[in-house]
């Protein structure tokens, strides 16, 4: 038997504390903390979300990629349900006048700032000056720049008079997040968000995570349930379903196509795609390019592409392949538009051959990232079917948006937009593709602009007059093609099996306010 | 000593005002700049318009220049304009998280690669020297992208031992810190490990094979005495010339590695910068580091003179 030296001793005894250390701390692969085991919902806990892309403060009044944050901290007007139709939120009522020229709401009188300061219709007159701004480049601005008058009735009832009808107002109210008139600077500096939500906004890290905790004052009674949010920036798409498989993250919304197939076959996940619009992939044609001037040749290239396919290999089968921009809610909608372009190659040759072109060589620029390449080169096989050969030009983002705001991008280009899932006006005054008056494609035509101005300056959105106006606008993108759609996307939630009752509105603010998590 | 400072300060003064020149011009080269990155894909030429003016970029490019100059000169680094906040702050923190990391790293690097040193120099032969032998060989061979990858399906998805990625500063929440930095670190330091194990692995060889050795061993004195004790001390000084080698690429690994654990450091930070046209945040980022080399420099012959006086009278 070997005697136990003092020094032997010493080191067992420093390698005990050292296990025990460990044994006893916090285990960071742990999930959040979740509350206690029950059907229904519960108090308490963080929850813990996963996004590849950055919150950008200056972007806080912009439809960007990254919209987790305005819900969370601030409250809108109203918010559409399913339909399309407004529910309250800040506004408890509202009375269009007859004429589509005013609009008279309700507020609520029971909402306070998470610094105090209660709310008023002059925090609403301040957030429609601030999206009229233009620094704010906010895309709904053509929208609010039709508010020209304030009338205040008290401090909870207020009139907006407005230039002309516009069939999309509600899509104003939906997007205008109310803001604190005094911290606005800082907010889109990023030093401090104060607003009305159900979460205070606590630390940010860029790059790395922001943390939110409950308002204790929330208007919305009992609610909301959880105590805290931790938003995780973690921009590898690998990594960030890592955090998911392990607990570490509990919802995302930026799970690549390739992945969703796996995490829906395991079990750990609830998958829920939305039916927003926003995320629509398209083909976008430079019809001043002189190979794709004749719109037979568009139309070949509409044809061509296999959009069943894309959304199998691509977007993991979720979204629904259409050539039309709008999505099942939208009421622009219809079955006849979403398949108007199937895939037909042998007429897709046909009109080539019609239109006199062969051996014809595009250059066909894409987002670098891995989905942008993963649909270029989809698409590339299949106009190759056809006799188009595409040269691929990988782009980056900030490239790719300056060649599309001066116009100078390439024959073909491949993105996705937004602005489908609103109302139909929206994406042909919003949504720079689309611009009836000046977009990248440099296609304009007096009807197209007609027709655009009169869906949009309408005082109502859902009578038969206006969707008749909705179907001549569609029947101009799919005949002149230049913007060639080819998927909706959506957004698709995976959330953990302790998550419920995370939703997102039209604009893919995370809206939390009912959400909890069990065990 | 003065003479000399004042000689190479002004030559150290040049090269930062001929790197920031060239920093400024080459960021306004790439093609496009932070207001189209901020408008986002929807916005129309106004919006873009109404942005750059706010940021001041609708200013000559001299105008611009001069104007980061003189923030510089007053210490005023100013905002950032996509990513948010402070461009001190961001740097600052950004700097601290690569620190930590580089330095969790590099304490690995010793654990690991002292004991496959020591290993590979006295066991010859058996399954110990064939694992030594493969897992050197391994994780040299294998880029850090892949170990990361591994590391986070083993010790995070499948053990569930350890986070898959993230960061708690070690400094304010030591026990959860030091498991976010274990992975990554590891990642980042398996090569290095490698790399000073070889070197202490031939080191020890060498003086293994000395005349003190077989005296000592004549004596009585037992294996591991002799290693531990007389053999260890001889090889180490190449091997710390190896391991300060390393740290340079430790600091370098540090931004793959960042990308993978998304670990919130100057690499991140840096390619958040590029990619949304950040210039305030790229630009400093970019002259720190110039300025951090051209300090480098000078302490270096600073350091020279005092070692040789002949060069105190060149």
């Amino acid at each position: 038997m070997t005697s136990l030296s003092r020094r032997s001793l010493l080191r067992g005894s420093v390698a005990a504390a050292g296990l025990l250390s460990l044994a006893a701390c916090r285990s960071a692969a742990e999930s959040g903390d979740g509350a206690a085991a029950s059907a229904g919902p519960r108090r308490g806990g963080t929850l813990s979300l996963a996004t590849t892309i950055d919150y950008t403060p200056s972007l806080l009044f912009a439809q960007s990629a990254n919209t987790l944050v305005q819900r969370l901290v601030f409250n809108t007007l109203t918010r559409y349900d399913d339909q399309l139709r407004p529910q309250p939120e800040l506004a408890t009522s509202w009375q269009p006048a007859a004429d589509g020229r005013s609009i008279t709401f309700k507020l609520r009188d029971d909402v306070l700032f998470h610094d105090g300061r209660k709310f008023t219709a002059d925090d609403v007159i301040f957030a429609v000056k601030n999206l009229q701004n233009p620094v704010r480049s906010a895309q709904l601005r053509s929208t609010a720049a039709t508010v020209t008058e304030f009338r205040k009735n008290g401090d909870h009832e207020l009139t907006l008079e407005l230039a002309h009808p516009v069939s999309n107002l509600f899509d104003l109210f939906e997007f205008m997040i109310i803001t604190d008139s005094a911290t606005v600077e800082d907010a889109v500096a990023g030093k401090q968000l104060i607003g009305t939500g159900p979460f205070r906004y606590g630390k940010r890290t860029p790059g790395s995570s922001i943390t939110f905790t409950r308002n204790e004052k929330y208007w919305n009674p009992g609610r909301p349930y959880l105590d805290g949010v931790e938003i995780r920036v973690i921009p590898q798409a690998d990594s960030l379903v890592s955090s998911l498989k392990t607990g570490q993250s509990h919802l995302s919304y930026h799970v690549p196509g390739k992945d969703l197939a796996g995490l829906k076959g395991s079990g750990q996940f609830q998958l829920r795609p939305y039916d927003t619009g926003s995320g629509a992939y398209y083909i976008g044609v430079n019809v001043s390019a002189e190979q794709v001037k004749d719109k037979r040749v568009r139309q070949a290239i509409s044809w061509a592409v296999d959009r069943e396919r894309l959304v199998q290999q691509a977007l993991g089968g979720y979204g629904l392949p259409s050539a039309a921009p709008w999505p099942k809610s939208s009421p622009a909608y219809s079955d006849a538009n979403a398949t108007h372009y199937r895939h037909d190659p042998a007429k897709a040759r046909e009109l080539l051959k019609e239109a006199g072109v062969s051996g014809l060589t595009l250059p066909f620029a894409h987002s670098n990232t891995p989905d942008g390449t993963a649909i270029a080169q989809i698409l590339q096989h299949d106009l190759k079917q056809v006799g188009i050969e595409t040269e691929l030009q990988p782009t980056d983002s900030p490239t790719m948006q300056k060649q599309l705001i001066s116009q100078t991008m390439p024959a073909l280009w491949t993105l996705s937009h937004g602005f489908a899932q609103l109302h139909p006006a929206t994406l042909a005054v919003s949504a720079y593709p689309f611009n009836e008056a000046k977009n990248s494609s440099h296609f304009s035509s007096p009807g197209y602009t007609d027709i655009v101005q009169r869906a949009w300056k309408r005082p109502d959105s859902d009578s038969a007059e206006a969707k008749a106006l909705y179907q001549q606008v569609t029947d101009t993108l799919l005949d002149e093609a230049f913007v060639i759609d080819l998927a909706i996307g959506g957004q698709i939630e995976v959330a953990g099996t302790k998550v419920h009752g995370a939703t997102l509105n039209k604009f893919n603010y995370l809206n939390l306010d009912d959400a909890y998590l069990t065990v | 000593m003065r003479t000399f400072l004042l000689r190479r300060l002004p030559s150290g003064l040049l090269v930062l005002l001929a790197a920031s020149f060239l920093i400024f011009l080459i960021l306004r080269l790439i093609p496009g700049d932070p207001a189209t990155s901020l408008a986002g894909p929807d916005a129309g030429p106004e919006a873009v318009a109404a942005i750059r003016a706010r940021l001041g970029l609708d200013r000559p490019l001299l105008g611009q220049y001069l104007g980061w100059l003189g923030d510089l000169a007053t210490g005023r680094l100013g905002p950032s304009y996509a990513i948010g906040g402070e461009v001190a702050d961001l740097i600052g923190d950004s700097l601290g998280a690569t620190v930590e990391l580089t330095l969790g790293a590099l304490l690995l690097v010793i654990l690991l690669g002292l004991p496959l040193g020591v290993l590979g120099a006295t066991v010859r032969r058996g399954p110990v020297a064939v694992a030594v032998r493969a897992l050197t060989t391994t994780v040299l061979a294998i880029p850090p992208f892949v170990t990361g990858v591994v590391l986070v399906l083993v010790f995070a998805v499948t053990l569930g031992l350890l986070p898959a990625g993230g960061h708690e500063s070690i400094l304010d929440q030591p026990d959860l810190g030091v498991q976010y930095l274990l992975l990554p670190a590891l990642c980042l330091a398996l090569p290095s490990a490698a790399i000073l194990g070889r070197y202490l692995k031939d080191g020890l060889e060498r003086a293994l094979a000395e005349d003190y050795v077989r005296t000592a061993t004549a004596l009585g004195i037992s294996r591991r005495r002799i290693v531990l004790r007389h053999a260890l001390p001889n090889a180490l000084p190449p091997a710390v010339t190896v391991l300060g080698l390393q740290v340079g690429q430790l600091l370098g690994g540090a931004v793959l590695v960042e990308a993978i654990f998304a670990w919130p450091g100057l690499g991140q930070l840096a390619e958040q910068g590029v990619l949304r046209r950040d210039y305030p945040v790229v630009q400093d980022l970019l002259l720190l580091l110039v300025a951090v080399y051209v300090a480098v420099q000078l302490v270096t012959d600073l350091v020279y003179t005092w070692l040789d006086p002949r060069i105190r009278w060149e």
